[in-house]
């Protein structure tokens, strides 16, 4: 099961205008969306998009800015749910740009989705259980015939 | 808790006996699972029994799934934007 988000993409331009395009309120409406972002550590911010109801999604990404290092890196929270102010989704979003000769590849991880961690945890040791109980009742059934588990 | 609650469901008191907790704090624990979709409560009699749901773990994988796909669509559309942006300068 996936528990993150990891996207890398290279763009034949200097980090300098890729991080224009990040930074921007403007310019990230034109590819992400609608917000009120503003390049300042702790500036609490919302991204607007259309609800989807199958996910309990209002349609507002509720952000506050955690990290900045100009031109390198760029990080904030990013939190979502049903409306009213409820939040079922929290998560991290972080931006690293790494400059090469050519342009600049751009990092993108979401992270954060804790509760997916947990389970797949659980699941992977009741896994790990059922196989040892049947290695156990293979052992068993071969000295002593057959045993259920 | 939500380990335990995967084996059978149980009571918020009984849930509480398995953590060094307060009660305030098991309550306060079962409340953010609830509202987070993870658990339904049900009170039967004078006690509150709280369930697994496991709708909520499909939901936590649809918002991966969906952002995944999201940020994939979002990215190519910046690669277009600056791809237009430097045309027109040149």
């Amino acid at each position: 099961m996936k528990k993150s988000i990891h996207h890398q993409f290279f763009f034949p331009h200097p980090p300098e205008r890729v991080w224009e395009y990040l930074t921007n309120a403007e310019l990230m409406a034109q590819w992400l969306m609608k917000n009120d972002f503003q390049p300042i550590v702790g500036h609490d911010f919302q991204f607007r998009t259309n609800p989807i109801p199958s996910l309990d999604f209002d349609g507002i990404c509720y952000c506050t800015v955690l990290e900045i290092v100009p031109f390198q890196k760029l990080s904030y929270s990013w939190k979502a749910g049903p409306g009213d102010g409820k939040i079922t989704l929290d998560t991290v979003v972080v931006w690293q740009l790494q400059p090469n000769e050519k342009g600049t590849d751009l990092v993108l991880d979401h992270s954060g989705f804790s509760a997916i961690e947990n389970l797949s945890f659980y699941n992977g040791m009741t896994d790990g259980w059922l196989k040892n109980l049947h290695k156990i009742a293979d052992r068993l059934n071969a000295n002593y015939g057959t045993t259920k588990i | 808790m939500l380990r335990l609650l995967s084996k059978d469901s149980l009571t918020i008191n009984s849930l509480g006996e398995h953590f060094d907790m307060s009660r305030p704090a098991v309550s306060k624990h079962v409340k953010i699972l609830h509202a987070a979709g993870f658990i339904s409560i049900q009170d039967i009699g004078r006690e509150r029994h709280c369930t697994l749901k496991q709708e909520g773990f499909h939901q936590l994988q649809e918002w991966i799934d969906y952002f995944d796909k999201f940020w994939l669509s979002k990215l190519k559309k910046l690669e277009t934007l600056l791809h237009n942006k430097s045309i027109q300068k040149k």
